[in-house]
């Protein structure tokens, strides 16, 4: 027996302060690769974040948060609404108020431009659909896209007096000539106009055919900044409405997102958390792998396995027979008594004299006969096998036990 | 670090809060958030407060050597110098030959104090067995989270050569006593010397009485002879790239152990000097000047690490080995395999010297399926895997041959019968004088 004591053994798994240590390049490598991709989004990411057109907060070249800013800046207060209800409750709430209207998706129902012309008594219209104009003002139509070089006011409508010019290139509306309660201004070709005012009993509407006079890439140009700030800086209180999806009215049965109850995605989340916990519990290794060299294992019978399938391969049979024949010609000698070095002729004559059949006939099986087909061969076997069994039966002494089919032993008598 | 299935199981549990508590997404979502933290600080504390596996002190006890088929217990103490009780699992990471079965072992380990983790090995093969590291996994107080180290704790063990043939020794020796006195003239001749005189009594050779002491005396004497002792016996093992191969499970080479030891056991009692010399291109073991106990332990020492090399066994260089072993007549005995005229031309070019000066036994395994599969004709596959047998044996019969021509003696057995075999031809030789 042997003892062998290890007193505070090296451990050659590292502490955390080691394994800190080792990891630290590739820690502040990715810190670093981190730091670079978020001030690379800062640098850039501002002009790519995605808002809706004319948003309210939104500082993209299409969006409306310079006009906005600006009027907040002149103590207009601005209050950017989704919905209609939550436009009728902002509107209900300031009493006096400007309601800025921008449908750019058409998610407005006829009913609902209905409602929403009742809610302020300032209404502006930006890029109005074709609904828009059958509810908020019948009489006006598509003009088509203004080809006009300059478009100056040209009205009595205060705001686009003291704008006096616009940017051209825009959408613009039609407007039949004479038509009472409307203003246009802006005129293009063919009674076109790019902003056109009505004015009813108790409320004006104001339909700008095209967002680029609000856009924050195009308010500073012409006149458009003095157009929108007199269009919605007329009241104390703006109403900033972009209609979203919640306008639509919901139809036909609940979606499933409706009647899934809330826990089931943080179930979800948990069940991921416990799948990754399980498989961190799994497939913790307890320890190093153990090497160790293991013998091949090569059976001695492969050669003479791989012999054989040479021989069926390319039908070598009077070859195989012919090993077949030697071994049993070395067997019958040796059970009839003969010495190993028996010419064969010798032994074919011994053979046919114990078991009585004509020598041609043993010649044949043992020496003559060549097979020309696999059944050939496997009678040929069939009939060596018998004659060597005849012989052995031939050969035995009278009065010995059964079994002459035993082949003789090889191997040695254990005493 | 690593974590239990406790731990898992807490996160999942966390499934009826959120349930129970979450109606709306909002709140399920905070339910989910307060959950993991709590689970993540349950486990921060479990880790905090969990015994260090490092400080601990390792003791192994083990024998250093064990016969291939035995049992042996491996004794490893552990001994917890940190301030706190550890509870945890152990891993003594043993080779898989080594046969450990299930090396994972817990253990409460309170400070100072010293535990046994005793493991069963029974080796499945021969050589040199190592356990290279302990691994300890310390749980905390509420089994959630563990701690892991692996201690650097090294170990070995030497697994002999099973030395099955050693069943077949009492018979021999019997027979080697026989042959001890035995008056028989036809046994006299240049290997027995003359032991003593007795009184004939009836059924002894007419031809073994001594006339002289007779007309001494008024019995009638004869001499009685004992076969000669201190013979001396080189066994050379090849440990050639052909020794590799398996007959009935079993490498040639660890047959040819077997045989080897067999008949050094047997060789050693009746009083002949035995050398053993395990040869390919270099010499891979060597025993000489031993006897009794010792020669045995000695070879099976020396065996214990000997694997058949991928190389060819250089014969002409053997001749020069034996005459280094010695320079008197020997025998010989030459354990190799003998399968086909090609593979055995080095042998047979080398024989003609070595049976010159001695007497040569080559002894070889023999697959005993062989001989089932020339029996074996059903099919067209069994013809000719019969016939591919038959020249298999074929050629064996004509290395034999040639082998007996070049006047060596030749064994040839299964893997259980050759070491017997190899003993009685040693004994026959013996009874014959030949040594």
């Amino acid at each position: 027996m042997s003892a062998v004591t290890t007193a505070s053994p090296v451990s050659s798994t590292p502490t955390l302060r080691l394994a800190l240590r080792r990891s630290v390049f590739w820690v502040v490598a990715g810190v670093g690769a981190l730091l670079v991709a978020v001030i690379a989004v800062l640098v850039t990411g501002s002009g790519g974040a995605a808002g809706p057109r004319l948003g309210a907060g939104n500082p993209a070249p299409a969006g409306g948060m310079a006009v906005v800013e600006v009027l907040r800046q002149q103590g207009v207060t601005v209050v950017p609404v989704d919905t209609l209800d939550e436009a009728g409750d902002a509107t209900a709430a300031a009493g006096d108020a400007t309601l800025f209207v921008s449908d750019e998706s058409g998610y407005l129902s006829t009913d609902q431009l209905g409602r929403l012309g009742d809610l302020a008594s300032r209404i502006v219209v930006v890029d109005p659909d074709f609904r828009a104009l059958q509810t908020l003002a019948p009489e006006v139509g598509f003009g088509g896209v203004s080809t006009a070089d300059s478009l100056n006011a040209e009205c009595t409508v205060p705001a686009a007096e003291r704008a006096a010019t616009i940017s051209t290139g825009g959408k613009t509306l039609g407007l039949p000539a004479g038509t009472a309660g409307y203003t246009g201004c802006f005129p293009g070709e063919n009674d076109t106009f790019s902003v056109i005012e009505r004015v009813t009993d108790d409320r004006t509407v104001t339909l700008v055919a095209d967002t680029a006079v609000f856009a924050n890439d195009e308010i500073a140009t012409y006149g458009n900044a003095a157009l929108a700030l007199n269009l919605l800086g007329a009241t104390d209180t703006l109403v900033w409405y972009l209609p979203t999806l919640a306008d639509v009215p919901v139809t036909g049965p609940p979606s499933l997102g409706a009647l899934t109850p809330g826990w089931v995605t943080p179930v979800l989340l948990l069940l991921v958390g416990v799948t990754i916990t399980a498989m961190v519990w799994r497939g913790r290794r307890f320890g190093p792998l153990v090497a160790e060299n293991l013998p091949v294992v090569v059976r001695a019978s492969e050669t003479m396995e791989g012999r054989a399938r040479l021989y069926a391969r390319g039908s070598a049979r009077l070859r195989a027979v012919d090993a077949i024949r030697i071994g049993a010609v070395a067997r019958m000698a040796q059970t009839a008594g003969l010495p190993r070095t028996a010419p064969l002729d010798h032994v074919i004559r011994t053979v046919a004299a114990l078991t009585g059949r004509p020598p041609e006939r043993v010649y044949a099986v043992l020496v003559g006969e060549v097979p020309d087909g696999d059944a050939a061969m496997m009678a040929l076997s069939d009939a060596i096998d018998e004659l060597e069994r005849a012989t052995a039966l031939a050969a035995r002494p009278p009065g010995a036990g059964p079994s002459p089919t035993a082949p003789p032993s090889t191997g040695r008598m254990e005493p | 670090m690593t974590l239990t299935g406790r731990f898992v199981l807490l996160v999942a549990l966390g499934v009826v809060p959120i349930v129970l508590l979450g109606d709306t997404s909002a709140r399920a979502l905070a339910v989910l958030a307060g959950w993991l933290l709590l689970a993540l600080t349950l486990g921060s504390i479990d880790l905090a407060l969990a015994a260090s596996p490092r400080r601990l002190t390792l003791a192994r006890v083990l024998p250093s050597r064990v016969r291939l088929g035995e049992e042996v217990t491996s004794e490893l103490y552990l001994q917890n110098d940190g301030p706190r009780r550890l509870r945890g699992i152990v891993r003594d990471g043993w080779q898989p030959s080594a046969g450990a079965g299930n090396n994972r072992t817990a253990v409460t380990l309170p400070p100072g104090e010293r535990r046994l983790v005793a493991l069963t090995l029974r080796p499945t093969r021969r050589g040199e067995r190592t356990a290279s590291h302990v691994t300890v996994r310390s749980m905390g107080p509420l089994g959630l989270w563990a701690r892991q180290a692996t201690l650097i704790a090294p170990a070995k063990i030497r697994v002999l050569p099973p030395f099955h043939s050693r069943k077949h020794l009492p018979s021999r020796i019997s027979r080697l006593k026989e042959l001890d006195g035995r008056t028989s003239v036809l046994v006299r001749g240049q290997g027995t010397e003359f032991d003593s005189l007795r009184e004939y009594v009836r059924g002894d050779d007419v031809r073994s009485i001594d006339w002289r002491a007779t007309a001494r005396r008024n019995d009638v004497v004869v001499r009685t002879w004992r076969p000669e002792r201190d013979r001396r016996i080189v066994i050379v093992i090849d440990t050639g790239r052909t020794s590799a191969a398996r007959v009935a499970d079993e490498p040639r080479l660890d047959t040819a152990f077997e045989a080897a030891l067999l008949l050094a056991a047997l060789a050693s009692r009746a009083g002949d000097r035995v050398d053993f010399l395990a040869w390919d291109r270099r010499v891979r073991a060597r025993v000489q000047g031993a006897s009794g106990a010792e020669l045995l332990s000695r070879m099976v020492d020396g065996m214990a690490l000997i694997e058949p090399e991928l190389i060819e066994m250089d014969w002409t260089a053997l001749p020069g080995q034996i005459r280094g072993i010695t320079g008197q007549h020997a025998l010989v005995v030459l354990l190799t395999p003998m399968d086909a005229p090609g593979a055995s031309t080095g042998l047979l070019s080398v024989l003609g010297q070595l049976t010159a000066r001695h007497t040569v036994l080559v002894a070889s395994v023999t697959d005993p399926t062989v001989v089932g599969l020339t029996r074996t004709r059903g099919t067209r596959e069994d013809v000719y895997r019969a016939a591919s047998a038959e020249r298999t044996m074929l050629d064996a019969t004509r290395v034999a041959a040639a082998v007996r021509q070049l006047g060596a003696d030749v064994v040839t057995g299964a893997p259980d019968q050759l070491p017997p075999a190899l003993a009685d031809r040693y004994i026959a030789l013996k009874a014959a004088g030949r040594l």
